[in-house]
């Protein structure tokens, strides 16, 4: 469905229009594939640059070099009739619901607001489509006429999803769409999600960094560090063997809830480095444990290890 | 009402039956509604618990730090080392104790700590309050080895640096240094690690650990993530809704919790390495605490209620030696 090739996505900082300044690296060549009725979870650490991608995924940035290709065709190049038709089929629910629903409109204008911008409805298909979406996220009709104030967390992210679902789209992009919401709730709008791909058939691509909440709901992964893809795979395996040194030590920092269980002490030194100012060679190698000289000095190669994964690693080079 | 013993109490904290309410507009808050609790020298007590259920509230009041004009502990006594806290004035609470004896770090370095002063300055600032140490020159060179015990790389050279300076792990460890820097006797950690990276995580985590180990310091640990309190905590304290449900050992609590909003929580999360179709959701949400059911609290949203559990709330009963459910069904989760 998606198709990502060698995506790039450079800020400029300070400096003047004319130029200087300094240049951050957000994203920097990063590719892979979303199938239809997948989900793909990218994962990393803050500052790695999942967000940047779902925001140019969602034609909210532009890429700064490569591309995005959703059914073969460049985001880049569509006509506006295009573009319209793609935002309609790819829509979107954010992270904090307290800042995604506009405090001042009713339930009913925030889930019809989308469905208005895309065609003229009568009032009674408005009505009838509004209340059909809340019910999907399980919300009764009379919802409709409060404001978002008048609901809890979980509530409103439904609301957010109700909203997403208004179009019909055939892909969500979920960014931490659990992250602000008390746990106890969690679970509830996680199982509706999947309730909702597997109903209408959805394609979800999911920015997290919970990485036990991804193991649970994806089924492709992408390891995200500084900018970079360090690791891609089907979910169960990366998971269970990860082959990047930073997944395993991503994997390994996770505090699980298991008081026997003891986490490594030595698998991951120091912070996340610069985007401004990466390190030279692979990104990771200052804080990975198996680093030697080479990763210093030169950029490791995008490898592909076995069908459908692949990982940028000097080590992974020498082992095949 | 607990018994108000004239001896001291035999463990470093001990809470009896605080309740701490909030005064509001649209109503009063029972925030805080008849908790008890101890913590011993040199342990680490986990309070876990959603936001809203009280956990804040508990570490605040033990501070006498809420909120000025709508907070009071309205009930119940702090005792730490032997000496009920909300008995005193402002002013010794503030001399001899806040920041002395029990002191906390809070969730965001990056509100706690202040902009325009240097590092040094706000590491120094305890000592000089205090009155620790004398002269500019003692407070820098306690401020060095404070930081060099929270593992700041070269302190020395830091001291004149801004906060802004400093990454977000490096930030946290500024205000543990900070907590830790008139060596209390406890510490209270409220959601330390929630705005961190999991790799920077592990760090803090086994920092706290460091700084327990070598100080028998006891420790409050306030978090809504399981992962983090089984990882540093020896026992747990689940809250909800103003009040424990259960209190018991860390094995206790992950292997054979007895109370069902427990056994729910623990239900409900995905664990790394276990994938399962599918997450056992808890109905509904947390009650309105301006007017909490009279019965038990979780009783809407149980499994296993029964008519007393909305009408009466249960006593808190021991179950084993440490391990104490306040629930009208406890058992294994069915």
């Amino acid at each position: 469905m998606f198709e990502i090739r060698d995506l790039t996505k450079h800020f400029r900082i300070g400096g003047t229009p004319l130029g200087g300044g300094h240049i951050v690296r957000a994203v920097d060549g990063v590719s892979f594939c979303v199938a239809e009725g997948e989900t793909f979870a990218l994962v990393g650490e803050s500052g790695c640059g999942k967000t940047t991608i779902a925001k140019m995924v969602l034609m909210l940035e532009r890429p700064t070099g490569g591309s995005i290709l959703f059914e073969g065709q460049d985001l880049a190049t569509m006509s506006g009739a295009q573009r319209k038709q793609y935002r309609r089929q790819v829509q979107t629910v954010f992270q904090d619901p307290y800042a995604s629903l506009n405090p001042r409109l009713r339930v009913r204008t925030i889930i019809a607001e989308p469905i208005r911008a895309h065609s003229r409805p009568g009032a009674a298909a408005l009505r009838r489509r509004v209340e059909q979406v809340l019910d999907v996220v399980g919300l009764p009709a009379s919802a409709a006429d409060l404001f978002p104030h008048e609901f809890s967390g979980g509530q409103r992210q439904r609301i957010a999803i109700a909203r997403a679902l208004a179009l019909e789209p055939r892909c969500i992009v979920l960014d931490e769409p659990i992250s602000a919401l008390d746990v106890s709730i969690r679970a509830q709008i996680l199982n509706l999600l999947a309730d909702i791909q597997e109903r209408f058939r959805l394609t979800y691509l999911i920015i997290a960094h919970d990485l036990a909440l991804v193991e649970h709901f994806s089924t492709r992964v992408g390891v995200m560090y500084l900018g970079n893809m360090a690791e891609t795979g089907p979910t169960e395996q990366v998971f269970s063997q990860p082959q990047h040194p930073y997944t395993q030590a991503l994997l390994a920092s996770v505090p699980r809830p298991d008081p026997d269980h003891k986490a490594p002490l030595d698998a991951i030194r120091g912070e996340i480095g610069s985007a401004v100012a990466p390190p030279p060679g692979c990104k990771f190698h200052p804080r990975c444990p198996r680093a030697f000289a080479r990763c210093s000095a030169e950029v490791p190669a995008w490898r592909t290890l076995a069908a459908d994964r692949a990982a940028a690693c000097h080590l992974l080079e020498t082992a095949a | 009402m607990a018994a108000t013993e004239a001896s001291p109490p035999q463990p470093l904290l001990r809470i009896d039956n605080l309740r701490t309410h909030l005064f509001l507009k649209r109503g009063v808050v029972h925030a805080v509604d008849g908790v008890n609790l101890h913590v011993d020298a040199g342990e680490t007590l986990g309070l876990v618990g959603e936001s809203g259920s009280g956990k804040s509230m508990t570490s605040l009041s033990i501070l006498r730090l809420l909120p000025k004009h709508s907070g009071r502990i309205v009930e119940g006594q702090v005792w730490l080392d032997g000496t009920d806290l909300t008995t005193l004035s402002e002013e010794e609470m503030a001399r001899d104790w806040r920041g002395r004896r029990v002191s906390m770090v809070s969730q965001d370095p990056m509100t706690s700590l202040n902009p325009v002063f240097s590092v040094g300055d706000q590491v120094g600032a305890p000592f000089r309050y205090h009155r620790l140490a004398r002269g500019a020159r003692a407070v820098r060179e306690a401020a060095v080895k404070v930081l060099r015990r929270v593992r700041i790389p070269s302190p020395e050279t830091r001291l004149d640096d801004y906060p802004h300076q400093f990454s977000g792990g490096m930030r946290q460890r500024v205000v543990a240094a900070m907590a830790i820097a008139c060596a209390p006797k406890l510490l209270i950690a409220d959601e330390p690690t929630s705005n961190l990276d999991v790799t920077i995580q592990v760090q803090m985590i086994e920092l706290f650990r460091e700084l327990q180990r070598d100080s028998n310091l006891g420790m409050i640990l306030i978090t809504h993530d399981l992962g983090v309190a089984a990882s540093i905590c020896r026992r747990v304290a689940v809250m909800y809704a103003g009040r424990i449900v259960e209190v018991g050992d860390v094995r206790t609590i992950y292997r054979a919790p007895a109370h069902p909003y427990t056994q729910a929580l623990l239900a409900s999360i995905p664990h790394l390495g276990q994938k399962r179709r599918r997450l056992q959701a808890i109905a509904g949400q947390p009650p309105s605490l301006i007017d909490p059911p009279v019965g038990c609290r979780f009783a809407a949203r149980c499994p296993r209620r029964s008519a007393r559990c909305a009408t009466e709330y249960p006593p808190e009963i021991e179950l084993a030696s440490g391990h104490k459910v306040a629930c009208w069904h406890p058992g294994p989760a069915s």
